[in-house]
């Protein structure tokens, strides 16, 4: 039956095939002209001196993805949408007094203010940050990190570096994970109750928490590249410099330049 | 005087916005057309991409895209490796794409944000896929030519689809000596991989 009812669509669709087979050979016809090639050199080019050792670390945190974080990200997306949301509210709120001193770093003020009342209405009103409050007011979540503020005080990226378990990283955002985890105040507080396991167990569920919205988008990537190494780090860095610009439109992401001239 | 410019400001503000939104409109239902064919559960897996692969093949600017991909090596290769790699980066994009909006086949999704930008006249369309916990935004860039658009990238959380291929051919083809016929192979190679996966 299947058959007969894939053969009854693919001639039905046939007409529609042949139509648009005739016209995407318009879109063959493109140009593009020597600029083109000059003008994007800055995306080629990132700094990779230990790529070869990189590589390796890569190919480690690859298999641990699949093996691990991914079948575990699949099993947390089958939890209630309310615990799952819940669990990101928290996480998020956990994070907000460091990201208010990154914005006071870098000079965000209001940004700062308006991180402070979220922290305070979600720790409050949202049940220790569980029910993110804030945003039915207007009080959206931004995110800041001292990597970001390092960057925004002029300290260039230095090289890529694959960190083990952690994933793609550089210098400067490597110097800036290591701040966030000694000036954490909950990571202190954890400390310092000799509670230590809390901060394992708040990296992994973070982790599973970020890697459960984009299952779909990595394994599109991975599944569909010819070098999926060079297509994480572009993506990672492209992630970064939005990041690092406060980028909430796309109008400044870096436009290929691919003029259309017919003939 | 001061009239004058204010009507010239009015025209050129309007004549912006019906070109986003015509732009918007013909997106819409691009995306509907892909979109759909995942819904249909009656079609089989390969039907359902050659529909995805040819309305990609339509509406993306592919060959424009290729060469802008293959960056110094497109100038060094000749002509019948030229044809083959348009060819195959063709479906290497289709299958990109159709692997990605497989996943947002069973999400809602709005067409939020339209900007025009005059000066590369391109419009930047922001589409809004709302997930259970929150949601993404996918943009697309269109540029109209000879009264028709197409799409030059797609961005998915400020990360390029184009930017993020480039850079990876980039790195492949420096470890071939920027050969285009090496990369053809390749291509293929992982072209017919990523086409198991997807009919599979």
């Amino acid at each position: 039956m299947n058959y007969y009812k894939n053969i009854f669509f693919t001639l039905l669709l046939f007409p529609f095939i042949i139509n648009s087979s005739a016209y995407s050979s318009e879109s063959d016809k493109v140009n593009t002209n020597s600029d083109d090639f000059k003008t994007s050199v800055y995306e080629d080019e990132v700094y990779d001196p230990l790529e070869e050792f990189n590589r390796v670390i890569f190919g480690f945190n690859n298999v641990a993805d699949k093996v691990i974080l991914e079948p575990a990200a699949k099993g947390y997306k089958k939890l209630p949408s309310p615990i799952q949301l819940g669990i990101s509210n928290f996480l998020n709120n956990l994070k907000l007094p460091l990201v208010v001193v990154n914005q006071i770093l870098q000079g965000q003020f209001e940004n700062a203010s308006d991180s402070t009342g979220r922290f305070l209405i979600n720790s409050t009103a949202g049940v220790l940050g569980l029910i993110d409050v804030a945003e039915k007011i207007g009080l959206e979540q931004q995110q800041e990190d001292f990597g970001q503020t390092l960057a925004t005080w002029g300290i260039g990226d230095g090289f890529y570096i694959v960190l083990p378990i952690f994933g793609p990283s550089n210098i400067r955002d490597t110097a800036g994970m290591i701040l966030t985890y000694v000036t954490d105040p909950v990571n202190a507080y954890a400390i310092s109750e000799n509670e230590e396991w809390i901060l394992p167990a708040r990296t992994a569920t973070n982790a599973l928490d970020q890697r459960s919205r984009i299952i779909d988008e990595v394994n599109a990537l991975r599944n569909n590249s010819i070098d999926y190494y060079a297509a994480v780090r572009s993506s990672y860095y492209q992630n970064r410099k939005a990041a690092i610009l406060n980028i909430d439109d796309n109008s400044q992401t870096p436009l290929p330049l691919i003029s259309i001239e017919f003939e | 005087m001061k009239l004058f410019s204010i009507i010239i400001f009015f025209i050129f503000f309007n004549t912006q916005q019906i070109s986003a939104n015509e732009a918007s409109n013909w997106l819409k239902k691009e995306i509907d057309i892909i979109l759909n064919s995942y819904k249909n559960t009656n079609m089989s897996k390969e039907t359902r991409f050659l529909i995805v692969e040819d309305t990609i093949n339509y509406n993306f600017a592919g060959a424009g895209i290729a060469k802008f991909v293959a960056g110094d090596s497109w100038v060094l290769a000749n002509k019948e490796n030229k044809k083959k790699y348009i060819k195959l980066f063709k479906r290497h994009l289709a299958l990109n794409i159709s692997s990605m909006m497989e996943g947002y086949s069973h999400q809602k999704y709005q067409l939020k944000n339209t900007d025009f930008d005059s000066h590369s006249k391109v419009s930047l369309i922001e589409m809004e896929i709302y997930h259970d916990n929150g949601s993404l935004t996918v943009t697309w860039r269109v540029k109209k030519s000879k009264e028709r658009y197409y799409i030059i990238d797609l961005l998915v959380a400020n990360i390029s689809l184009v930017i993020t291929k480039r850079s990876e051919f980039n790195s492949m083809l420096k470890n071939i000596n920027n050969s285009l016929e090496e990369l053809n192979i390749l291509l293929e190679r992982q072209n017919k991989i990523s086409y198991n996966k997807i009919i599979n």
